[in-house]
Parts: structure tokens; C-alpha cells; sequence
């Protein structure tokens, strides 16, 4: 039986982002929660409302919210009748949950799966009291905030559980919803939070103890240490500080005496005083940062740990951080007060974490992709005790009188809590012993296809990988994956080499962006020295090369996750097939620097207009389909809306879980060798001048409306010129049209004012109105 | 002996003709210069230098200077010299108005330096130090230390110095030992040895004041550690009058190779009241300051003795006469023609014009953009201004001083034998010019910030307010026909400076080596390309020589002009193969086999 339909209780922050994240997935969802009071909406339809505006948005598309139903828990709850799973995300009351699940027997259908979203509660407690086939179908999944963007679920289950139930809900966590699936043992607060908690209150009492100041402390527990670049005060005020108290009393609640939770538990006054008066951090008055808004502008404000008073952040100036540029053991190591903070929150969370391993988890592999998915760590804390070494690590360890862990005493005598092993990972078990790493079936990544391999071709911006079955994977390897002319090379030699001894390509990296575009490096450089010829060489180098793939006798599918702008997007506009993750932000961005898309994104999305049926016929419709996205340098929220927008077309894909994109893309590839013949040269009809006086009108009233500045307005008229067809009208060839986009590009390109905008974006990261 | 004869001519035609006068007129200096009092200034200058600085040149070389019971005497007529110097108000001449200077622009005293330079470059860097002491004092300074210096540097009264380098520490300032401990009233104690100190000690001033590169106590390791701080050589009393002396010590003067007449001093500080200048640890900054300005000063230097060297050569191949025209006698009457007609001879004196006046107006452009750069009122102005500043600076520094060294081994080969005998003066050019390729930076150096600092920097924009112009000026010369023949050539040696910048930028990007190793290759194809952009401008302004008040100057100008892009900017094709040959070759070579 698989799942099809879904039914969710609780229409809170959890509740609500589930119920999204399902709807993203396109399956029909039952959100249920009180009535509304004095006769106003329901609550399951409010939190719909504030779905829809909530950022980061929880929707894909905002069509989504109509495949969820609200209801009223106490009167509508048949509409769960049908619902194949039922995930309960009331608040941790046990009471409540049980009333709830009494309601529930009533009438779930036979074998439909129950499960809570507790973030505490352990299981046996949850099912105390139910009835045996009630306890069959129960499970515990306990999801990461904000459902939409964090990918780890947290399953606990028991004996008890059918495990075809429980397989059917795995299944489609990872594949529908494309959760990172991790398996917990019946422990308080699971493994994230039990983990997770304890550094977070370390790191909090160890910075007011050393007294490092707030941007101090986020500076070294943050980015060199592999956590995430907010810091811990930062990643404090994201979260919430009230619920800092709250996660702490309810896992200390239930945690043995001997825990060393204990003896941190203690909530500081600052922390109790910040919450007191309403600073709980971006969700209330601000936390230990807040955006001060006044007359002179907003800025960023950080408070200060001593005074408790705000001021203005100040560059963190440790010797220590500039250590950690030589790695992780130099910043543990040095004397400073930053080392030292940066040593006793991870060595204690480290030896924390190794001393209840077998305790919470069937293995270590599972602790570390519950941190790296939950807290997005880069590195698991196991992976944290390879990279500093065991030796190292005991030595230190027995200075400072701290006992050691027997785990970590294991690991060094065997070398480590992991090792490679020929194409595979192996990982070291609570007996000592080495276990091979295991993963739910179908998933290939581009980590696991370079294990033990040699890559197939290499330059030094990319690399042609052998992910088997005939297809080669070519992967960015430059800085932020933009786009150079290496990478170019790449995809011509590959077009050349491929048919040889292939028969199909995908384009796919790991990276966090699958690339954000041209390198505009590279384009400033050559603006400053005047090189225009070397800029127009350039262009013409990018239309080529995606013209040789685009026509390649071989098929070509693009496997983007993360942003792919500017020449990324246009990359993808000339795949065969696109297999996109679901967190994929499209958009053709070029007018933001005060360019024109010219590696065929005009041409390209000219194209998709031109195709699409939905549109009205005529020269017109396509041109002005084109012209908003890019003139706008619209950039898609999610793959979803890139279909939308029509950069992709009805048989380009999605995949909700990154870690099967690749396979994905692969046996979409597959699916296109067969009788595989290449796009035929296409002919636009294009409206020529009358074409472009049409859209100048629009742009000109943007700009007597103040919408446009002179620059945009320049850019935008360029835009039209190419878009339009020149100063021709009919038909236009591919050639003709790529023409146009080039010498619209270096007109432009020669400008002061772009030359302003491409050197703003690279030094600010974002674009300059001029 | 070779009389000294300023470049006046050049130097008030560059003025009068090749400055941006719409924008400098904006500029307080500015306002109250105009071309008339711009010629009695440099003319004023031009005879001082000839008729004062000149005549003691050559005795200052073979008289040096004494080291007497600890006190440095400079060579004779050398106070009496500087005496008048002071009286004259030369030393004021930029400075501010506020401390009694003269507030005048230093494009016109930038020029007054390459005349003084040119004259007796050992008498500059007395000056040139003071200039340097005033500058960083007025610009790091607490308003205290203002208010008690600025006035006696500006004056002349006091002289200053610029105490960097240490037996250990040279190029690399991150090794640097000197102490200075904080004392609980305030102020520091400064104790340590100071080597190749110029100026340490003399008897052209009342005082001296040391601004000196220490470490405090707590400073951390390398550059990042180190502090600046204002010594004086005698203290001063609370009402302002000079006291006892500062424990600073003069116990050696180096023997040189050239600048026999300027003091180069091992100086010991012990236990020296010092006070603060900038921010503590921010020794380096305030003291670039003071280095940027000295090394365009530097290359000024250079170009003073390229003139004066072009000049003392061009006097001899008149008068001697040797030899006779290959195509027949042109003064038979004669024993002999005079030098000047073989052709090898007008190569010379050709080669040394064309570098000479082409390196002077691309100085005088970039102290014209440093000038913008300090006073313009647009913030936007000032800013490209100081980055095309920045990134000229080593240029002007290592060209002018290269061009400096070349023109007066040029005057050497030009005079023979005789140019190799003492009293004939011209070979102290070339031991004086040795120097100024070393100092402030050797040339190497400045090729390495070329290409590692101001080329990378915010992804090249500091070559935007190079290449651009350029680019403009190219596309607009290249309507006029009549400099055609000027204009292929500089539009050539111009894309091969594109190319080779793009490649050592990308090279470099990857591998700083890749950029290292052609710097200073790439340094000289830099300087060819700019001198040859201002040759072609000081050419446009000469067009239709008959019409204009100079005929036989703007002729000269011309001719001087299709001479350097024929026969010096057809370097620039050498340079550029050798310099995208990369570092491979060079890497390659056994280091044993040396």
C-alpha cells in the first residue's frame, strides 16, 4: 500500500511546515487543529495563510496550498478517514497526545500508519496504554525546522512496529519528501537534539566564562570549526532562545542523574533575562544579534555579554582564527582565548557524544548524518574525532584529567572510527570491529561513483567522472562552480570523446550551488584592461560550446541542486533533459550586472516560448514571455516554480531527495539513448522593431515611474533588441539570433555603469542599482 | 667639467600645455597658480639650482662627508648652501599654509625636486627626507605633535629622517628588533640600532627628528607588530627650546659607492624619548605613507639626473670634435666634425631625450593625479585618482630610476675616455643614479607590488584608470592622420600590454610564481606602453609645429616623439615574448648548477 494520501494534527509551526513539505511533494494533504475562536477561521486554515507568507517559504509553488485541506480536529475528523499515514504534531502534552490517538483508532483506516512528530517523548512512553494493533502501526518521526529546507528525519521505532508499515513510511519520507531518513534508538531527545543541545549550552556557558564577546565566539565556533557560518549565538537566535530552556528541561527531565547534561543545565541569567523581555531571537525583538531599525538605516546590532546592553559588531580580531587557517588541531591549540573556547566546546561535546554513541544510535554513521542533516554540521562529530586525530585527541584529553571515552580508545588503537575500503566506506562498530557502511537502496552519489575511481579527464575546473552503464558525469570543480573558460574546454573535449566510449552525459556537481554563473572575475578583468575583443571571445567561446552540446549526437541531462544562474542556467537550457533537484533556483539573472544573457539564454528560453502551447500565437506572445523573466533577472524559488516560469518543460524531472538525484539523472539519460537523435536548428518568427517599440513602451513607463533606472533602462532596450529579432523581422535563425545576443553583450559590457554593477556583485554579492 | 642646465624649457611647456587645468582649477593649490607664476617659480628654481646646488656637486663627491668627535660634518659650501635654500622658502614650497608652507601643488614641486635632484642629488635627500618627516607628522600625527614639528619641518629648521632598516632587517621589515617601551609618564623609551640611515646626522639643522620603525613590548611577531615614533635628536624644553641630547648616536657613516655628500649614518638609540606617531601596531601604514610619497620622489630622482645627464652630453658631442661625417667632412674648415654627427652618437643623445622627457611628463601626470587625489572635491575623484597613483607609483619609481641609471651611462659612452675621468663629472651621475634603483624599494620590489598588489587589487580596477584612458585617447588620435605614424605602433605595444596583463593575472591567480617571475619584465612593458602614451599626447599638442609661438620646440617634440615609438617602443615586443614565456624556464634550472 502505498501512501497517497496524508493526514496531519496540529496545525503549529511543525505541523503546518510538514504539511507543506508534503503538498510539495504534490500529495493530498489533511491538516487538522482547533476551531477558530469567535466564529473567525479555523486554525489548520490560518497556519495555511501564514505558510503562504512565510519566509523562507514553505511552498514550492504556491499552488500547493490547495492540496491541503484544513479542518477542525473535534468535528472533521473523518477527513482522516482515508489518509494512509497520520503524523500527530500537537504540543508535548502526553495527555493530549493520548486523547488524540484514542480519537484516532476510531477511524484510521486498517493499517494506516500513526506516528509522532516528539521531539522528547520516548516511544514508550507515547504508546502506553494503546492497543496492540494501534501500537503495530505507531512510530515516532520526528522532524527538523523548517520541514521545507531541513532534511533530517528522526525515526524511532519498536519490536512492535510492522515493518512493512514502517518501511512504507521510509520509502516515502526519502523518496516522496526527500528526507534524510536516520534511525534512533528509544533515548530522550533522540540524537540531534541530545547532541545538539549539549554543544549549543557548552558553547553558550564556556563564552561567558572565557568572556569572548558574542561575534568572538561565532567567528571560531562557526565556519572553522565546520559548523554553520551563524555561529552558535546565531544559530541560538535562529532557533529561538526560549526554546533553548525548554529543550534542556524536558531532555534533563528524563536523562539519568550520571548525565553530563546535568552539570551544565543551568540556565544564565542573561539567557533567562533576554527571554524575559521578549528577545528570543528573529522570531521577537532580536536575540544576541537584532537589526536595529532607526532613522539613519537599519543596522546590525550584537549584544554585549557583559554589559547587556546592544552596540555595533566589531571584526573579531583572534590570533587563534587565523590559525585555524592551518587546520582544526592549530585553532584547538592555541593559547588564546579563542582557542581555548574552541577547544573545551568540542573536545567536551566531542567526548560527550563518544561516551553515549551505542546508547542513542545503531552505529556512529548514523550519529554523524543526524548532525550533518540536523545541525548542519559539515563534519559528523565522528568524522570531527578522525580529522583530529585519536592520538592527539587522548593525549590532550589525558592532560586535562578528562577520562577517556572507551570509543575513542577503540578508535585509536584501530586507526580510526572510519577507513576506506577499495569503491566503499567502513565505519567502526560498539564491538571494535569494522562494518561496511550501508544505505537505503537506489541511492548514487557523485561521492560514491569517485570512491576508489580516476577520474576519466580532468583540467582545472572540471572533471569527467565514469558513473557507469555508458554515462559520464562532468563536474564543476572551480570556485562557487562558475563557469570559465576551463570548464568550457571540458564540455568541447567531452562532445568530442564522448561517442567514442559512451553513449550518454550528465552534468551534475555537489556543491552547495550547481553554479552560480559565468565568472565575472574573469569579464572585470578584462573591462579594466579595456580587452574587448578577449570579452567578445569569450562570448562567442560560451555560445559554441553550448551549441556543440546541445547538437552532441548523445544525450545530455543536467542535474542541478542549489542556484544555477546566469551561463549555469543557460547550460541547462541547452540539456536534452533536465533532472532538477527540487531546491533548484533557475533564473537568467545577466541584466543584474547589466548584461544580456548571451550563451544562447535568449535564444534558449526564446525557444521554450515559442513551443509552448499555452501560448497565444502570433510573433509576440514568446517575446514578451522571455523578456519579463530575464529582464526582472527572475530567479525561480524552487524547481517547481521553474516549471512554471518554463524553463522546464514538461518532460524535465524533479527529485525531492538530493541523494538520488544523480541516479535519477542517469536513468533519465538512459531512458533517451535509445534512437537518440538530436534537436533539429529551429527558426524563430520574430517581430523585429514594431516588436521592440512594444516592449520600449513598457520600459520607459517603469522608468517615468522610477521602477527603472537610465542603466535598467539601457539594459532592458538591449534586451529587446535581441529578444525581438534586430532590426529584422520574421524569421530568425539560431545563428542570427546568437549574433545579436553577442554583440548586444559587448555594447554593454563596455559600459561604466555595467562595469559598476559586475564589480559590485563581486565584491558585495549582490546586485547595484545604478 | 659638465655645467648643469635645468630642463626649464620642457618643464614649462609640460605645465602650461599637458595639465588638466579644467580639473585642477577645482583644487585649493591650484587657484592662485596660474602659468605665469608656475614659470617664475621653476625659473627661480632652475637658477638656484645651476648658480647654488650645481657648483658644489662634484666637490661634495670628492670631499664626502666627516665623522667628528660623533657629529657628521657635511661637505663644504653644503650648510651655506642650505642656508640659502631656507632663506629662499624652497623647503615650504608644499606644504601647508597652516605650518607656513606655501601650499602650491606638488606637480610644480615634483618638478623642483627633478631640478635639485639633477643639480646634486646628495643635497635632495636631505631635502627630500624632511618632506617625508613633515608629511607622515601632518597626516598620522596627534594634533600635539603637529603643532610641535610641523612648522620647524616645513621652514626648514628642523630636518627629518625615515629610520626603517636594521643590520637583520631590510626588504623584510618583519624582522625588525628596535624596542620602545612605554614609561608611566607618558611616551616611550627607544632603544636599537638603525643602519643606512640617510640624513641620521648632519650640520645642516638645528635638530633632526627620527620618525622610527619599534617594537613595544607586547607587539605581536611580523609586520603586524611594529609601531612608528617621532624621535628627536635633542630634546625639547616645555617652552619649546631645545634641550639636551636624545641619546640618539651617530657611531659610523657608511662609504658609498655614490651620494658621497649625503650622510649615510648606523645610528644608535638609547634609551631616546620617543612619542607615538599613528596608531600603535600601525607602524607600516604610517610609514608607507611616507614611502609611497618618497619612491614617486625617488623616480623623480632619476629622471633629475637622466636630464642632467642628457644635457651634459649634448654640450659635449658639440664642442668635441672627432672624427668625420661617413658621408663626408660637414666642417672641413674643421680638424674634425663635431661628435654629433655619427650616427651612433644621435642615437644615444635620441635614446636619451626620448626617456628622459617621456619619463618627466608621465610623472608629471601621475604628481598631477596625486595632487587630484588629495584636494579634489569628489570624493569619486580623489578615489580613481589615488588608485591610478598607486598603481603608476612603482612604475614611475622603477622606470624613472632605470631610465636615470641608462641615460647617465649613456653620457659616459658618449663622452669616451674623458667621460671616465673624474673631474669631467659625468661618470658621478652614474655612481649617483646606482642608488636610486636600490632605495625606497629596489626595483625588483617594485615590480613584485606591481603585479602581486596593484594589479590583483579589487580584481584590477586600479588598471582601469590606465587602460581606459588609454583606450579613449587611442580611438580619438586615431582620427588624425597626421599621427598615424605615432599612433599603429603605441596601439600595438598596447594589446601586447593587454595580453600580457590578462596572462599574468591568470597565471598569477593560480600560481604566484607565474607572476613573480616576469614582474619586472612586465614593469618595463608597462612603463614603455604609459611613456609612450604620453609621448603621443605631448605630440598632439605639438601638431602643425609652424602655426605655434615654438616652432623649432614643437618640431623637436615631434620628431623625439616618432623616435621613441620606432626605435625604444619596439622593445616591447621582446619583453612581451619573454615575459608570456612564463617561469618555466627559469624554475627549471638546477640550483646546485649555479
Amino acid at each position: 500500500m502505498a501512501i497517497r494520501k496524508v493526514g496531519v494534527i496540529g496545525a503549529g509551526v511543525m505541523g503546518a511546515g510538514i504539511a507543506a513539505q508534503i503538498s510539495n511533494a504534490r500529495i493530498p494533504v489533511v491538516l487538522l487543529d482547533r476551531a477558530g475562536e469567535n466564529g473567525g477561521p479555523n486554525l489548520a486554515k490560518q497556519a495555511i495563510g501564514k505558510l503562504l507568507k512565510s519566509k523562507p517559504a514553505a511552498f514550492m509553488s504556491r499552488r500547493n496550498a490547495r492540496l491541503i485541506t484544513p479542518g477542525v480536529l473535534e468535528q472533521e475528523l473523518e477527513l482522516l478517514a482515508d489518509a494512509d499515514w497520520i503524523i500527530e504534531a500537537v504540543s508535548e502534552d502526553l495527555a493530549l497526545k493520548h486523547a488524540i490517538y484514542q480519537k484516532i483508532a476510531t477511524i484510521r483506516k486498517r493499517g494506516a500508519m500513526v506516528s509522532s512528530n516528539t521531539s522528547t517523548i520516548p516511544l514508550r512512553a507515547l504508546v502506553k496504554g494503546l492497543p496492540r494493533s494501534f501500537q503495530r502501526n505507531f512510530l515516532i518521526t520526528h522532524f527538523f525546522n523548517p520541514p521545507r529546507y531541513m532534511r533530517l528525519l528522526e525515526v524511532v521505532s519498536s519490536e512492535k512496529t510492522s515493518i512493512r508499515g514502517l518501511e512504507e513510511v521510509l520509502h516515502f519520507a526519502d523518496h516522496v519528501l526527500g528526507k534524510g531518513v536516520v534511525r534512533c534508538k528509544d533515548t530522550p531527545g533522540f540524537i540531534a537534539n541530545r547532541i545538539g543541545g549539549f554543544w549549543l549550552q557548552c558553547a553558550l556557558l564556556e563564552a561567558l566564562e572565557l568572556g569572548l564577546t558574542v561575534e568572538e565566539a561565532d567567528a571560531v565556533c562557526g565556519r572553522p570549526m565546520g559548523f554553520p557560518k551563524t555561529g552558535v549565538f546565531g544559530l541560538m537566535d535562529l532557533i529561538g532562545l526560549d526554546l533553548m530552556p525548554h529543550i534542556l528541561g524536558s531532555l534533563c527531565s528524563l536523562l539519568p542523574q550520571e548525565d553530563a547534561l546535568h552539570a551544565i543545565s543551568d540556565i544564565p541569567p542573561l539567557l533567562s533575562g533576554l527571554i524575559e523581555r521578549g528577545y528570543t531571537g528573529r522570531k521577537g525583538k532580536g536575540g544576541f544579534y537584532r537589526l536595529n531599525v532607526s532613522a539613519k538605516g537599519r543596522h546590525k546590532e550584537v549584544l554585549d555579554l557583559q554589559g547587556g546592553e546592544y552596540r555595533r559588531p566589531e571584526k573579531p580580531r583572534l590570533e587563534s582564527l587565523a590559525a585555524a587557517k592551518s587546520g582544526l588541531r592549530a585553532l584547538l591549540e592555541h593559547p588564546d582565548r579563542g582557542g581555548q573556547y574552541a577547544s573545551r566546546v568540542l573536545l567536551r561535546t566531542l567526548v560527550y557524544t563518544a561516551s553515549l554513541a551505542s546508547e542513542i544510535a545503531d552505529d556512529i554513521a548514523t550519529i554523524d548524518q543526524a548532525m550533518r542533516l540536523g545541525y548542519n554540521w559539515r563534519y559528523g562529530p565522528f568524522e570531527l574525532l578522525d580529522r583530529l586525530g585519536a592520538n592527539w585527541l587522548i593525549e590532550r584529553l589525558e592532560s586535562e584529567g578528562i577520562a577517556i571515552p572507551p570509543a575513542l580508545k577503540k578508535s585509536a588503537e584501530v586507526g580510526g572510527f572510519y577507513k576506506k575500503k577499495g569503491a566503499g566506506h567502513q565505519y567502526l562498530d560498539a564491538n571494535g570491529q569494522y562494518q561496511k557502511s550501508t544505505r537505503a537502496s537506489g541511492i548514487y552519489t557523485l561521492s560514491d561513483a569517485k570512491l576508489g575511481a580516476k577520474p576519466v579527464a580532468v583540467n582545472a575546473g572540471a572533471k569527467l567522472w565514469d558513473i557507469g552503464d555508458g554515462v559520464l558525469c562532468l563536474e564543476f570543480c572551480s570556485k562557487m562552480n562558475s563557469l570559465d573558460p576551463d570548464i568550457l574546454g571540458m564540455l568541447v573535449q567531452t562532445v568530442a570523446d564522448l561517442p567514442r566510449s559512451h553513449q550518454a552525459l550528465v552534468i551534475h556537481n555537489e556543491g552547495p550551488n550547481f553554479s552560480v554563473g559565468a565568472n565575472l572575475g574573469l569579464l572585470l578583468f578584462a573591462s579594466n584592461i579595456a580587452a574587448w575583443s578577449e570579452v567578445e571571445g569569450l562570448v562567442k567561446a560560451g555560445q559554441d560550446t553550448y551549441s556543440a552540446l546541445k547538437y552532441a549526437p548523445f544525450p545530455v541531462v543536467g542535474a542541478p541542486a542549489g542556484m544555477a544562474l546566469g551561463g549555469g542556467c543557460e547550460l541547462l537550457l541547452h540539456c536534452d533533459a533536465i533532472q532538477a533537484h527540487s531546491e533548484t533556483y533557475m533564473g537568467l539573472v545577466e541584466t543584474g550586472v547589466g548584461l544580456v544573457p548571451a550563451w544562447g539564454g535568449c535564444k534558449e528560453l526564446l525557444g521554450r516560448m515559442s513551443r509552448d502551447p499555452r501560448r497565444p500565437r502570433g510573433p509576440m506572445p514568446p517575446v514578451q514571455g522571455a523578456f519579463e523573466p530575464i529582464a526582472e533577472a527572475r530567479v525561480s524559488t524552487s524547481a517547481a516554480e521553474a516549471r512554471e516560469g518554463g524553463f522546464l518543460r514538461p518532460h524535465d524531472r524533479i527529485s525531492m531527495n538530493p541523494e538520488r538525484l544523480l541516479a535519477d539523472a542517469k536513468a533519465l539519460a538512459l531512458s533517451l539513448v535509445p534512437k537518440y537523435k538530436p534537436p533539429e536548428l529551429f527558426v524563430f518568427q520574430l517581430p523585429g522593431p514594431s516588436g521592440r517599440a512594444a516592449l520600449e513602451l513598457a520600459i520607459n513607463s517603469f522608468h517615468r515611474r522610477r521602477l527603472a533606472t537610465e542603466h535598467d533602462v539601457r539594459v532592458a532596450s538591449k534586451l529587446a533588441w535581441v529578444l525581438s529579432g534586430g532590426e529584422q523581422e520574421g524569421p530568425c535563425t539560431e545563428a542570427q539570433l546568437l549574433a545579436l545576443e553577442r554583440s548586444a553583450f559587448v555594447e554593454l559590457a563596455r559600459h561604466p555603469d555595467t562595469t559598476a554593477r559586475v564589480e559590485y556583485m563581486l565584491e558585495n554579492g549582490k546586485p547595484l542599482r545604478n | 667639467m659638465a655645467d648643469y642646465k635645468a630642463s626649464l624649457t620642457d618643464m614649462q611647456y609640460l605645465f602650461r600645455e599637458m595639465l588638466p587645468w579644467e580639473t585642477l582649477r577645482e583644487l585649493p593649490g591650484y587657484q592662485e597658480l596660474d602659468a605665469e607664476l608656475a614659470d617664475a617659480v621653476l625659473e627661480e628654481g632652475a637658477r638656484f639650482c645651476e648658480e647654488v646646488l650645481a657648483p658644489i656637486n662634484r666637490s661634495g663627491d670628492e670631499e664626502g662627508c666627516r665623522l667628528e668627535d660623533g657629529r657628521v660634518h657635511t661637505p663644504g659650501g653644503f650648510p651655506e648652501a642650505y642656508q640659502r635654500y631656507v632663506e629662499g622658502g624652497w623647503p615650504a614650497l608644499n606644504c601647508d599654509p597652516e605650518h607656513g608652507g606655501q601650499g602650491l601643488p606638488r606637480t610644480l614641486s615634483f618638478l623642483l625636486e627633478e631640478m635639485v635632484c639633477g643639480a646634486n642629488l646628495s643635497f635632495g635627500i636631505y631635502q627630500l627626507l624632511t618632506q617625508g618627516a613633515y608629511h607622515a607628522i601632518n597626516i598620522h600625527g596627534s594634533e600635539v605633535l603637529k603643532s610641535t614639528y610641523l612648522e620647524a619641518l616645513a621652514s626648514g629648521r628642523w630636518a627629518g629622517t625615515m629610520c626603517l632598516t636594521e643590520p637583520q632587517s631590510g626588504t623584510d621589515l618583519g624582522l625588525l628588533r628596535s624596542r620602545a617601551i612605554p614609561m608611566e609618564e607618558g611616551g616611550y623609551r627607544l632603544a636599537g640600532s638603525k643602519i643606512f640611515i640617510s640624513a641620521g646626522d648632519h650640520d645642516l639643522t638645528e635638530n633632526i627628528i627620527h620618525l622610527v620603525l619599534a617594537r613595544t613590548p607586547d607587539a605581536p611577531a611580523g609586520v603586524r607588530g611594529i609601531s612608528l615614533f617621532v624621535v628627536p635628536a635633542r630634546q625639547l624644553n616645555e617652552d619649546g627650546s631645545l634641550g639636551k641630547d636624545n641619546g640618539v648616536c651617530c657611531s659610523a657613516l657608511e662609504h658609498k659607492m655614490g651620494i658621497r655628500a649625503s650622510s649615510t649614518c648606523v645610528l644608535n638609540f638609547e634609551d631616546a624619548r620617543a612619542e607615538l606617531l599613528g596608531e600603535l601596531h600601525g607602524g607600516l601604514r604610517g610609514m608607507f605613507t611616507m614611502m609611497n610619497l618618497a619612491r614617486l620622489s625617488v623616480g623623480v630622482q632619476g629622471i633629475g639626473i637622466a636630464g642632467a645627464a642628457y644635457h651634459a652630453a649634448v654640450a659635449y658631442a658639440r664642442e668635441r670634435l672627432q672624427g668625420r661625417d661617413l658621408r663626408g667632412a660637414r666642417f672641413p674648415e674643421q680638424a674634425a666634425d663635431p661628435l654629433m654627427v655619427h650616427p651612433d652618437i644621435r642615437r644615444m643623445l635620441l635614446t636619451m631625450r626620448a626617456w628622459a622627457e617621456g619619463a618627466r611628463a608621465l610623472a608629471l601626470r601621475v604628481a598631477t593625479a596625486l595632487d587630484i587625489s588629495l584636494e579634489h572635491p569628489d570624493p569619486e575623484c580623489r578615489r580613481d585618482n589615488h588608485e591610478f597613483v598607486s598603481l603608476m607609483t612603482p612604475i614611475v619609481k622603477s622606470l624613472g630610476t632605470d631610465i636615470g641609471f641608462d641615460v647617465a651611462n649613456l653620457a659616459v659612452q658618449t663622452y669616451g675616455g674623458h667621460g671616465y675621468i673624474r673631474e669631467n663629472g659625468v661618470e658621478q651621475y652614474v655612481r649617483d643614479a646606482r642608488i636610486t634603483q636600490i632605495y625606497e624599494g629596489a626595483n625588483g620590489i617594485q615590480a613584485l607590488d606591481l603585479v602581486g598588489r596593484k594589479l590583483p587589487e579589487r580584481t584590477g580596477r586600479n588598471l582601469r584608470h590606465f587602460f581606459h584612458p588609454l583606450q579613449a585617447d587611442l580611438e580619438s588620435w586615431q582620427q588624425q592622420p597626421e599621427l598615424h605614424h605615432l599612433i599603429e605602433p603605441l596601439g600595438k605595444a598596447f594589446g601586447r600590454l593587454q595580453r600580457a596583463t590578462a596572462q599574468l593575472a591568470l597565471k598569477g591567480l593560480q600560481d604566484p610564481v607565474q607572476a613573480a617571475a616576469p614582474a619586472s619584465e612586465y614593469l618595463r612593458l608597462f612603463g614603455l606602453v604609459a611613456i609612450g602614451q604620453s609621448w603621443a599626447q605631448m605630440a598632439a599638442s605639438c601638431l602643425q609645429p609652424e602655426s605655434r609661438p615654438n616652432p623649432a620646440f614643437c618640431q623637436a617634440k615631434l620628431d623625439t616623439a616618432h623616435f621613441y615609438m620606432r626605435h625604444i617602443l619596439s622593445q616591447s615586443s621582446g619583453l612581451f615574448a619573454s615575459i608570456m614565456a612564463g617561469a618555466d624556464v627559469l624554475e627549471a634550472f638546477d640550483e646546485d648548477a649555479f
